[in-house]
């Protein structure tokens, strides 16, 4: 009934052509930058590195809001679960250890002035 | 300190102890706060992005680019070099225009694989002005917080799609009676065998529209990689997770689509529910609300006491035309001024209030949208533990002196 009633107004809207469209496709390519933001230190770095930075920045994981030791586990768990990261019960533990440290530090949420 | 120490994790470690996060993306230059609610709020517009302007990296790889507010002060077109990027999955960094195919597949009666040039000649050329707007757009401010990509209010802009409809394309394989979706894949995929690759279906009532595109063109130009090269699904009106970029697959579905990124993700609460919810029953995210924004003042401004003051803005009406727009406050509501009709039912439209002479603060000021459906902006945010559709009315407070 909604896409009825704005149909009047969806053909002004469309532009037709009156030729056939001559589109010329070019082949395209980018250059995408690195991160230059490396991960504070702290124990459980090395396994983050291994098991994380393959489809996370550092830089995106030092923006995410702080949350419970129990939402990185369930975090952590889908990864591994869903997204078929293969990473180890070990692994898996010391990567939640490292961002519930690096969330507990004063000056994690410090950034908003 | 002695000399060995001086090694480049000590050096981390001495300035990690000292301040974390903070000054790792401090040094990265220009920052922008996007005001997120207890932090962290500070971004960064660096590294640069080939094609982009200045935009705030949510992340670097795959990239998320959010447009900085300041996009939105002019115009209904948010300009291509400052439009937000969102990606899934990695995605390839170049593309060859000759060897691509797009196949067409499901359920057809003929199979086929199209060249961009086929795809072009699909049907008669066809723009639409329309806005891209991001499912989670404006995650970052829910409160409570909730995981994933902290967007502020820049997952969004508004371009003019060239390309062919999508129903000229099927069209080219014959769509059989009993179809009820069409999905799309793109190029990009996952890293790890067996996660769900980034999908999307749309029924097919949705995809027959003739404003629903399959699009080669972004502001009289060329997609670029980023943006989809070479080409994307437009669906005006609808959130922008349906509007499947580097397109590959188009897959007609005669029942209903239970991949991943559909029966699983993207979806929304059936009924409002709390941050202690669970297990509730939840629908698809699709069409979008209407959302309105103060673009010619930011949180905190001074304006002068006394003195006349203008107020200017953005609006949409998402998936119907914008009806009107009130600058609402505490108590009190003043209707606003709407720019012209530039860009039809799905795009941004100007607003505007004169205010004849400021005579104090104007504490937790906001704009609220309606569309000709009667959808209005609620005054309470709509919380979902995925921070989908937010479109509570955003409120700013400015200061007289």
């Amino acid at each position: 009934m909604m896409r009825r009633a704005l149909l009047p107004a969806l053909l002004l809207l469309l532009a037709a052509c009156d030729s056939a469209p001559e589109i010329a496709f070019a082949d395209a390519s980018v250059t995408l930058p690195d991160d230059p933001v490396d991960l504070p230190d702290g124990p459980g770095r090395d396994a983050v590195l291994e098991n994380c930075t393959a489809c996370h920045s550092p830089s995106t994981m030092l923006q995410q809001p702080k949350v419970s030791r129990e939402k990185w586990e369930s975090i952590v768990g889908k990864m591994r679960k869903l997204y078929k990261a293969p990473v180890d019960d070990s692994a898996a533990a010391q990567v939640v250890d490292y961002m519930v440290a690096v969330q507990a530090r004063p000056e994690a949420t410090g950034l908003s002035p | 300190m002695t000399e060995s120490s001086f090694t480049r994790r000590a050096l981390i470690a001495g300035a990690g102890t000292a301040a974390l996060a903070a000054p790792a993306l401090a040094k990265l230059g220009g920052m922008i706060d996007l005001g997120l609610p207890g932090g962290p709020s500070l971004r960064p517009t660096t590294p640069a992005f080939p094609g982009k302007g200045a935009m705030i990296v949510q992340r670097i790889r795959p990239p998320l680019l959010e447009s900085p507010m300041e996009v939105f002060r002019e115009g209904i077109i948010t300009p291509n070099d400052r439009m937000f990027v969102r990606w899934n999955w990695p995605f390839p960094t170049e593309v060859k225009a000759a060897e691509h195919r797009v196949a067409v597949g499901g359920a057809v009666k003929n199979a086929i694989s199209l060249t961009l040039d086929d795809v072009a000649a699909a049907g008669e050329m066809v723009e639409v002005v329309a806005i891209n707007q991001c499912a989670g757009n404006g995650r970052g401010l829910s409160e409570p917080r909730v995981t994933g990509t902290q967007w502020g209010n820049g997952a969004m802009g508004c371009a003019k799609w060239t390309g062919v409809r999508l129903k000229d394309v099927l069209a080219k394989a014959g769509v059989v009676e009993d179809a009820k979706r069409v999905r799309f894949a793109g190029l990009d995929v996952p890293l790890t065998d067996g996660a769900p690759q980034f999908i999307k279906s749309i029924p097919l009532e949705i995809a027959m529209r003739d404003d629903v595109l399959v699009a080669w063109g972004m502001n009289d130009e060329p997609l670029s990689i980023l943006h989809g090269f070479p080409l994307r699904i437009v669906v005006p009106g609808w959130f922008s997770t349906y509007w499947v970029k580097m397109l590959s697959t188009i897959e007609v579905l005669t029942g209903e689509d239970e991949s991943h990124y559909v029966a699983e993700t993207y979806r929304f609460p059936a009924q409002p529910i709390t941050p202690e919810s669970k297990d509730f029953p939840t629908v698809p995210i699709t069409a979008m609300p209407p959302r309105a924004f103060i673009t010619s003042h930011s949180d905190g401004e001074m304006v002068a006491l006394g003195k006349p003051l203008v107020l200017e803005g953005i609006a949409m009406g998402g998936d119907a035309a914008l009806e009107r727009v009130d600058l609402v406050g505490k108590g009190w509501e003043i209707p606003c001024d709407l720019g012209p009709d530039e860009g039809g039912p799905y795009a941004f439209r100007r607003w505007s209030v004169n205010l004849p002479q400021v005579a104090g603060d104007f504490a937790d000021i906001g704009v609220r949208a309606r569309n000709v459906n009667g959808a209005v902006q609620p005054e309470q945010l709509v919380w979902n533990p995925s921070g989908y559709a937010r479109n509570v009315i955003e409120r700013i407070t400015l200061r007289a002196q």
